[in-house]
C-alpha cells in the first residue's frame, strides 16, 4: 500500500507573500508599485530642484555620473535623494558583451545603490565594450538563441549580485544583422522570461527603430508581457526622413506621444519619465512636457486608481485639463492600428 | 569562436578604424557582411551612423572636459587632437569622466603637439580642476585642533590634507593662458621662463579654487603633503627666513590653510603616528 503524505502549509503568511531569496522569485506580481511621473536628473537643474522643490514624483539618475568619490555631484545627489524617490539608470553594464562581467563596476553600482536606495536599477539590452574597450554606445545584438542564452545568464548573475531584479531597456538601432533569427520584441521577451528580469520600454526607441527597420511599432507593444514592464522612457529624436536618430535633444514628437497612448492602453499605468540629454531647456519647460504625459495618461486611463496616487502637477493639471493642450489633443485623436 | 564574439570584434574594429588606416576598407567590408540589406538606407550609411556617433561622443567629451584647451587650439587643431587622441587612446573606462585622463600624456608624447609644451600643461591643469571637482568629501580640521595640542607635541605634528587638495607645477604660463581664455581675452604668448606652482582645492562652499604658490609656499606645502613634521618644515623655511621669522611664517600659513579648509586632520606622533616596525614591513 502506498503511503501518501499530505503536507499542509499554513496559508495565511506563506502563500500571500512572495518568498524572498534576494529578490522575489517567480511570483505573479513581480513589479514595483507605480511611481508616477519623473524626469532625468540633470546637472543643469540641481539648483532649481533644491530651491523650488517641484512636485515631480521621482527622478532617474545616470549611474555612471555618480560613480565618483564626492564633490558637487554627490552632494546634490544626496540632497535630492532625501526629498525624492530615485531610480538608477546605467549605460555601461554591457550585458550583451562577450567580455567577462565587470565585477568592479557591479560593486560600484551596488555601493551607489546602498547609498541612495533607488527604487530600481536599469541598463540596456545591448553591448558597449569588447576586449576591455568601451564604445560608449549602445550597440545592437544579433537576435539569436545563442544571444538570448548568453544575455539571460549574465542578467541572472547581475541580479544575484545586486540582490534584486534589474530592468532592461530596448535601444534605438540603425542596423540589423544577417544572423538574427527573430524579431527584436521576441528577443527582448525571451531574455526577460529566461532571466526573470523586468523591462524598461523606451517608447521613443521603439518608434525610432520601427522607422529605421520598417516594422509596425504596435507589433512591438503587443508582444511584450505587461507583467514585466516596470517603466517607460519618453524622449525626442532627430528625423532625417530616410532614417531617425535617437538624439534626446528635442521635445517628444507627436508620433511618439501617440505611441505612448497606445502603450498606456496595453500596459496600464506604468512609471513614466522624459529623458533629455542635449539642448537641455530650463526646468519649467521639461516640467510642462511631463504634464502632457500625465494628461494623456489621465485621458487614456480615466479613473485609474494608480494615477490618482501621483502628486505631480496636481494643481496645474486641474487647471490645464479644462483646456487640453494641442499635443495632448493630437495624441488622443491618433488611432494607431496594427 | 562564437558568432557573437566574432560580430562584436568586427564591429569594434570597424568603430576604431578610420580613413587613416591602410586596411580601413577591408575592415569595413568584413563588418558590412554582417549587416542585413534593408529598405530605406544602405548598410554603408547604417554603419556610418555608428562610426559618427562613436567619434562625436568622444570629441564632445574632450570639449566638455577641456573647454579652454579647445579655445586655445581653435577648431582645426582641436579636431586634429581629438581624432589623433581617440585613435591612440580608445576608452577602457566605464565612465566618460575618465576618457581624457591620458590626454596630457598624449600631448607630451605626440610628435606634433609636443613642440608646444604649453598645450600639454593646459590639458593637465584642466584634469587637475576636474579632480578637485569630484574628489571625495571629508571632515575639515580647524585651527583649534592644533591649538589643543600640548606644546611639546607641536614639533612632531604632521598634517593630513583634504582629498581635493592638488598641486600643479609647470614650466609654461599655461594657467595664465587659461585665466585669460576664461574671461574671453586673448591668451599671452607662451613663455617657459621659470617653473611655476599652483595649489588647487575645493573649499567649504564646494567651489573649485586655485592660487599661485611662491617657491617657499610650495616647499612648505609639498613637505607637509609628503608627511614631514612641523619642526622639519620650520627648518626648511630657514632657506628663506631667519630663525625667528621661520616658525612665524609656518604658523601664519597654517592658519590660512585651516581657514581655506585645506586640512583634514592634525596628527601628532604620540596620538596617531606609529613608526613601522620591521615586523610590519
Ligand atoms: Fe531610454
Amino acid at each position: 500500500m502506498a503511503l501518501y503524505v499530505i503536507i499542509y502549509i499554513e496559508p495565511s503568511s506563506y502563500l500571500q507573500r512572495p518568498i524572498k531569496i534576494g529578490y522575489p522569485l517567480s511570483d505573479k506580481h513581480i513589479k514595483e508599485d507605480f511611481l508616477g511621473f519623473g524626469l532625468g536628473l540633470r546637472t543643469d537643474h540641481f539648483e532649481h530642484i533644491l530651491q523650488h522643490q517641484p512636485d515631480i514624483d521621482w527622478f532617474e539618475i545616470l549611474s555612471e555620473n555618480y560613480l565618483v568619490a564626492g564633490g558637487k555631484p554627490r552632494y546634490y545627489l544626496e540632497a535630492i535623494a532625501e526629498q525624492y524617490p530615485l531610480v538608477m539608470h546605467g549605460v555601461s553594464m554591457s550585458i550583451g558583451s562577450t567580455d567577462p562581467l565587470d565585477m568592479d563596476y557591479l560593486k560600484a553600482l551596488k555601493k551607489l545603490s546602498n547609498d541612495i536606495q533607488p527604487k530600481w536599477i536599469s541598463d540596456h539590452i545591448c553591448w558597449t565594450s569588447i576586449h576591455g574597450i568601451n564604445s560608449h554606445d549602445l550597440l545592437p545584438l544579433p537576435y539569436t538563441e545563442e544571444t538570448v542564452k548568453h544575455v539571460a545568464e549574465r542578467v541572472r548573475i547581475v541580479q544575484d549580485i545586486l540582490g534584486r531584479r534589474i530592468l532592461l531597456e530596448n535601444v534605438s538601432s540603425y542596423l540589423s544583422y544577417q544572423d538574427s533569427t527573430m524579431d527584436e520584441w521576441d528577443f527582448l521577451s525571451q531574455v526577460a522570461e529566461a532571466a526573470d528580469c523586468l523591462i524598461l520600454l523606451d517608447i521613443n526607441n521603439i518608434y525610432v527603430s520601427a522607422r529605421n527597420h520598417h516594422f509596425d511599432p504596435l507589433d512591438y507593444l503587443k508582444k511584450i508581457d505587461p507583467r514585466r514592464v516596470q517603466q517607460f522612457h519618453l524622449a525626442g529624436h532627430s528625423d532625417f526622413g530616410d532614417y531617425v536618430i535617437d538624439t534626446h535633444d528635442h521635445d517628444v514628437s507627436p508620433p511618439v506621444w501617440a505611441l505612448y497612448k497606445a502603450a498606456l492602453e496595453r500596459f496600464g499605468a506604468v512609471s513614466t519619465m522624459i529623458e533629455r540629454d542635449a539642448n537641455i531647456p530650463e526646468f519649467p519647460a521639461l516640467y510642462n512636457e511631463l504634464l502632457e504625459a500625465k494628461n494623456i495618461a489621465k485621458l487614456t486611463l480615466p479613473d485609474h486608481p494608480a494615477l490618482a496616487r501621483s502628486n505631480f502637477g496636481a494643481r496645474k493639471l486641474n487647471k490645464a485639463s479644462q483646456q487640453t493642450s494641442v499635443v495632448t489633443q493630437h495624441a488622443m485623436q491618433q488611432k494607431l492600428r496594427g | 569562436m562564437s558568432r557573437l564574439v566574432e560580430i562584436q570584434q568586427q564591429f569594434m574594429q570597424y568603430l576604431l578604424s578610420d580613413e587613416g588606416n591602410d586596411d580601413h576598407e577591408q575592415i569595413k567590408s568584413v563588418m558590412q557582411a554582417n549587416v542585413s540589406n534593408q529598405a530605406g538606407i544602405s548598410s554603408d550609411i547604417r554603419l556610418a551612423i555608428y562610426a559618427n556617433a562613436y567619434r562625436i561622443r568622444l570629441k564632445e567629451t574632450i570639449e566638455t572636459d577641456h573647454e579652454m584647451l579647445g579655445l586655445y587650439l581653435g577648431d582645426d587643431l582641436f579636431d586634429k587632437m581629438a581624432s589623433d587622441y581617440t585613435r591612440t587612446y580608445p576608452s577602457s573606462e566605464k565612465s566618460l569622466r575618465q576618457f581624457c585622463d591620458a590626454l596630457p600624456e598624449f600631448l607630451q608624447q605626440d610628435e606634433f603637439f609636443k613642440q608646444h609644451p604649453i598645450i600639454a600643461d593646459l590639458a593637465l591643469f584642466e584634469r587637475r580642476l576636474l579632480n578637485v571637482f569630484d574628489a571625495a568629501d571629508s571632515h575639515r580640521a580647524s585651527v583649534s585642533e592644533l591649538q589643543a595640542l600640548a606644546p611639546e607635541h607641536w614639533p612632531s605634528c604632521c598634517l593630513r590634507f583634504h582629498p581635493s587638495v592638488q598641486i600643479f607645477t609647470c614650466n609654461s604660463n599655461a594657467v595664465e593662458a587659461w585665466q585669460a581664455l576664461k574671461i574671453d581675452k586673448a591668451p599671452p604668448a607662451p613663455n617657459y621662463l621659470s617653473p611655476r606652482a599652483w595649489l588647487l582645492w575645493r573649499g567649504e562652499s564646494r567651489l573649485t579654487e586655485f592660487t599661485s604658490l611662491s617657491e617657499e609656499q610650495y616647499a612648505l606645502l609639498f613637505g607637509f603633503i609628503q608627511g614631514h613634521n612641523f619642526a622639519s618644515q620650520c627648518e626648511e623655511m630657514l632657506n628663506w627666513h631667519d630663525e625667528q621669522s621661520a616658525p612665524l611664517m609656518v604658523l601664519q600659513t597654517l592658519n590660512l590653510w585651516f581657514q581655506q579648509g585645506l586640512i583634514r586632520a592634525v596628527v601628532s606622533n604620540s596620538t596617531d603616528f606609529t613608526a613601522p616596525t620591521l615586523g610590519s614591513l
